[in-house]
């Protein structure tokens, strides 16, 4: 660690964050705040997918986790109260990704990916039939706490993030990261060494699930409304992924980073080209990994292994 | 002197009688809505462009993408309302978004010009909300025009068996309970099956329709499906004796294909319309933009951009309240028919413009699509059965 | 007993497309060893140019095919050059997200030059149906099973028989020895990855006649071709062809006999891979 730590940047932009309702923002303020809370929840679910990566586990099925807390949270709401509803949801999601995990232990790599993926494809498909989802025309969703406090989202939001950045911190500076790490080069050599794998993998992807869950029903009280193409996209899982390897990979920097970064920048060239923005936002992700092949954070100084 | 102080008195007097709006616009301008929304953006900037050039009403327009997507267009809301600080905003092309937008909506209190948003789940988020003035009809007087049409089939044409095809999103099932409930009252019956849109893969259920043998095959979905359905249906030998469809739009070279031909369509404009508003409006667009726009979108964005610049002209005013006044006791005449303002037929919208009047059936005729009822702006008779009976 | 053999008849029709498209795949994945998300952009490029020569040209699709073939080829090897060999040693995430953002640059170019429109062409011979007694097949359909069978069949004859051919093969099976084929590996990679979007290419006119050119119709076809990849096994060129046809028989089944079929199509698709990857994983244990 040299000069300006990782572990100080990412106090400065959870700080930035968490001030962020009250710098002196002008007119802007709620426009930034807007795009502050899905940077967010994004940057968020970008930490949990590489929560699990470190293990090896290439999800495609962080969108499904998403979703099923968007809906758990969203549903259950109205019965039990905003904060419960989001642990229930979260812990829906949770449940989902032991099935999933315990299920695909056996793959890797592109399998896993798939069978991840197919995962996600089936979960949406019953979010769209099942009656008491609201189907295609999609469920409205009641606002957190009644609606009785204006920055109640972004600060749930924040916490989410918060909750992200610690369990990765944890994760990184924790024995944690080695049986990751071994578990991801090599499952075989990693049980050599007395790894417990199979608990190691599924403990990631039940943290990496319930982050997104947490992530998905914050989102869902924000936008008030929850449709199945909209929660289990497959454009937010793979967001999920773009935005780690962008950003750093298996570093919390990274997708920190990666997340600011991306999701400003997409919402900057909206307003700012309209059409065909998005032909640049491509060019851009080709040219960053083409001379940044370790993300941004390869920018800033020695990149830990 | 005092010459000099008079006229320039009576040029700022002069200066001061054009009232000046700042008007924000939100439309899907990316995502899947996109055509629709770019069709909308034109008709606007086109009525913007005659509203300045006419002098009494200096338009601005402030544009922002919605994306198709909440994610985008809460922000881009957000950033019309307090950056941009406009009081007016044109917008809510697509329901999910514009359902979205409600809650924004009624915190910022603009005044709201919905273009689009037929969903009825919309008109009940909006509830209450005093300035909203939604254009477009909803979902509800779209199958109240189609059931005209199907029981103008059913009585004068003696069809009895529709089979229905609709797009598993909320575009085709929406409406897909009443239609099967209104449908079997005017005694037909009904078969109804869910497909996903854009699969292009209609071979297996054609085929179970074809045991079931309907008069009329009606799909419900979007423009990726016409073509394949009008093939597929060949191809497996099905033949109704309609082929009808009510897409957002049709494919682009679909009507230069053989196999349009006798297909039947609804929609609120065509650039054909005999309307002299319309013709107006076709020919101020093929100058500016240099070719011919099928989608209705168009005339309805330049239709609200003339109703706002006139109801401005008589308050007299850019003050949101007193042109909110102004507009709802607005009669003119537009592209579509006359538009007036009055609440709508479930009473949660105060300021409804258009009905199920606008509606109308068309046919696809070797290369172009004319108007077949009702009787009052058909161009020709309906070809009941069409060519796919036939041959 | 009708139905039944219609709907296989069905989904063996479908299946050439997918196994083209999909062969594609499997090329740039076995072979190149790169994750291309931006495939079925190949596929949209070849609907494309066979929309845009009809409109303009007048040009029937069939010949748009060898045109489509070439032009793909091209592009394919240029984006080889240009942006896939810089990061063929880098980690298979971040070709991932080169690949990535490729595909959305040209879904998005296809967008800023042509908008979001569905365009279709009308070659005279689009709904032209054969019976075969009591089955309808429709021409057009047969056609491209037909074609796609014979460009996969050549592909495999330059497999087994040509030197490239069979250093291709040599690479796809064994990832961890290509430099031992010294120079050739430079010119197999890139001839591979021109056939991939060659492949895709072809496929993409058929499908304009079949259902439409529109930017994005390539997405959903690099996912299927993914499945299938998946369900084949990586490597496995020849394990393309039959995993296309159980995932388009599947389709077909479902589609004919479950109530409301139509709309779970893509969740049994996704179903049965999901259970065949998972069996196979646990048989294999």
């Amino acid at each position: 660690m040299k000069g300006f730590g990782h572990p100080t940047l990412i106090l400065l932009f959870l700080l930035f964050f968490a001030l962020l309702p009250y710098l002196p923002l002008g007119i802007w303020r709620a426009f930034l705040l807007d795009v502050g809370f899905f940077v967010l929840l994004f940057t968020a679910l970008a930490l949990s997918w590489d929560l699990v990566a470190r293990t090896g586990q290439l999800s495609l099925a962080h969108g499904a986790f998403f979703g099923l807390g968007a809906y758990g949270a969203g549903l259950l709401a109205p019965q039990v109260g905003t904060l419960p509803a989001l642990c229930l949801g979260a812990l829906a999601a949770g449940a989902g990704a032991l099935v999933l995990g315990w299920v695909t232990l056996r793959l890797h790599g592109l399998y896993f990916a798939m069978a991840s993926l197919a995962f996600s494809e089936v979960l949406r498909t019953l979010a769209l039939k099942l009656p008491f989802t609201g189907g295609p025309i999609g469920l409205p969703v009641l606002p957190p706490f009644g609606g009785n406090w204006p920055l109640a989202a972004y600060y749930l939001g924040f916490s989410v993030l918060l909750l992200a950045t610690a369990l990765s911190l944890w994760a990184e500076r924790s024995p944690f990261r080695l049986a990751q790490a071994a578990t991801r080069q090599s499952e075989a050599v990693a049980r050599v060494l007395g790894v417990q794998v199979v608990r190691v993998k599924l403990w990631s992807l039940f943290l990496g699930s319930v982050v997104a869950g947490l992530a998905g029903g914050v989102y869902g009280m924000k936008t008030l409304f929850l449709s199945p193409y909209d929660a289990f996209s497959l454009a937010r899982a793979v967001e999920a992924l773009v935005i780690p390897i962008f950003g750093g990979l298996y570093t919390t920097l990274g997708p920190l980073l990666g997340g600011v970064a991306l999701v400003s920048l997409e919402q900057a060239l909206r307003l700012w080209i309209q059409e065909g923005y998005l032909v640049v936002y491509g060019a851009i992700l080709i040219l960053v990994i083409l001379f940044l092949p370790r993300g941004l954070v390869g920018v800033l100084g020695r990149h830990r292994g | 002197m005092r010459k000099v102080l008079g006229f320039l008195a009576l040029v700022t007097g002069l200066a001061f009688a054009q009232t000046s709006l700042k008007v924000g616009v939100i439309l899907p301008l990316s995502g899947a809505s996109a055509v629709s929304g770019k069709a909308a953006l034109n008709g606007i900037q086109l009525a913007a462009d005659e509203v300045n050039t006419a002098g009494k009403v200096r338009l601005e327009l402030v544009v922002v993408d919605d994306g198709t997507d909440a994610a985008k267009a809460v922000p881009a809301f957000t950033k019309l309302m307090t950056v941009d600080k406009v009081d007016i905003v044109i917008g809510g092309l697509a329901s999910g978004v514009t359902f979205a937008l409600s809650g924004p909506v009624k915190q910022y209190g603009p005044l709201f010009l919905a273009i689009g948003a037929a969903s009825s789940v919309v008109e009940q988020a909006f509830e209450g909300y005093p300035l909203l003035f939604h254009y477009h009809p909803w979902d509800y007087h779209n199958v109240a025009a189609a059931l005209q049409f199907f029981q103008y089939l059913n009585r004068e044409h003696g069809a009895r068996k529709v089979a229905i095809l609709y797009e598993d999103g909320p575009f085709g099932s929406a409406g897909i309970g009443v239609y099967k409930q209104q449908l079997e009252k005017l005694g037909y019956q009904v078969q109804a099956e869910p497909f996903k849109a854009g699969s292009g893969q209609f071979t297996a259920i054609l085929t179970r329709f074809r045991a079931f043998a309907p008069d009329i095959l009606y799909w419900i979905g979007y423009d990726v499906d016409a073509l394949p359905i009008a093939t597929q249906a060949r191809q497996v030998g099905l033949r109704p004796k309609l082929i009808y469809g009510a897409p957002p739009s049709w494919p682009i070279g679909f009507e230069k294909n053989p196999l349009s031909n006798d297909i039947a369509g609804m929609t609120a404009w065509l650039p054909t319309v005999a309307n002299p508003e319309s013709r107006r409006f076709v020919d101020a667009y093929r100058k500016k933009y240099g070719e011919v726009t099928e989608e209705y979108m168009a005339p309805m964005g330049y239709t609200i951009v003339k109703s706002l610049a006139l109801a401005a002209e008589k308050a007299g005013s850019a003050d949101k309240n007193r042109i909110a006044e102004a507009l709802a006791s607005l009669k003119m005449n537009t592209p579509f028919g006359p538009l007036s303002f009055k609440p709508s037929d479930t009473g949660r919208t105060k300021y409804q413009g258009f009905g199920p009047e606008i509606w109308f059936q068309f046919q696809y005729l070797q290369g172009s699509r004319r108007p077949v009822f009702p009787k009052e702006v058909a161009t020709r008779p309906l070809r009941y059965p069409g060519e796919y009976y036939l041959r | 007993m009708e139905l039944l053999l219609q709907t296989l008849l069905n989904g063996l029709l479908m299946s050439g497309i997918y196994a083209l498209v999909a062969t594609g795949l499997a090329l740039s994945l076995g072979v190149v060893g790169i994750v291309n998300f931006a495939h079925g952009e190949f596929l949209m490029m070849g609907a494309f140019l066979s929309y845009l020569l009809f409109a303009f040209r007048g040009v029937d699709p069939l010949l748009s095919l060898g045109l489509a073939f070439l032009a793909a080829f091209l592009v394919g090897g240029l984006a080889y050059q240009g942006l896939i060999r810089p990061v063929l040693k880098a980690p298979e995430l971040n070709q991932m997200l080169l690949t990535f953002g490729l595909a959305i640059l040209l879904q998005n170019l296809a967008l800023l030059l042509f908008g979001a429109d569905t365009r279709v062409v009308a070659p005279p011979y689009q709904a032209t149906t054969l019976s075969l007694g009591p089955f309808f097949l429709g021409a057009v359909p047969l056609g491209a099973f037909l074609l796609s069978l014979a460009i996969l069949l050549l592909l495999q004859v330059f497999l087994t028989r040509s030197r490239l051919g069979l250093a291709m093969r040599a690479v796809a099976q064994n990832r961890l020895a290509p430099g031992l084929l010294g120079i050739e590996a430079e010119r197999v990679y890139l001839l591979a990855f021109g056939l991939a979007a060659a492949l895709a290419g072809v496929a993409g006119v058929m499908l304009s006649v079949m259902l439409y050119a529109s930017p994005t119709v390539g997405f959903t076809f690099t996912l299927k071709s993914f499945a299938i990849v998946a369900l084949a096994g990586l490597g496995n060129l020849k394990g393309v062809v039959p995993a296309s046809f159980v995932l388009a028989l599947a389709e077909a089944l479902v589609s004919t006999y479950l109530p409301g079929g139509g709309g779970l199509v893509e969740a049994v698709f996704f179903l049965v891979l999901f259970l065949a990857l998972v069996g196979r994983a646990w048989r294999e244990a």
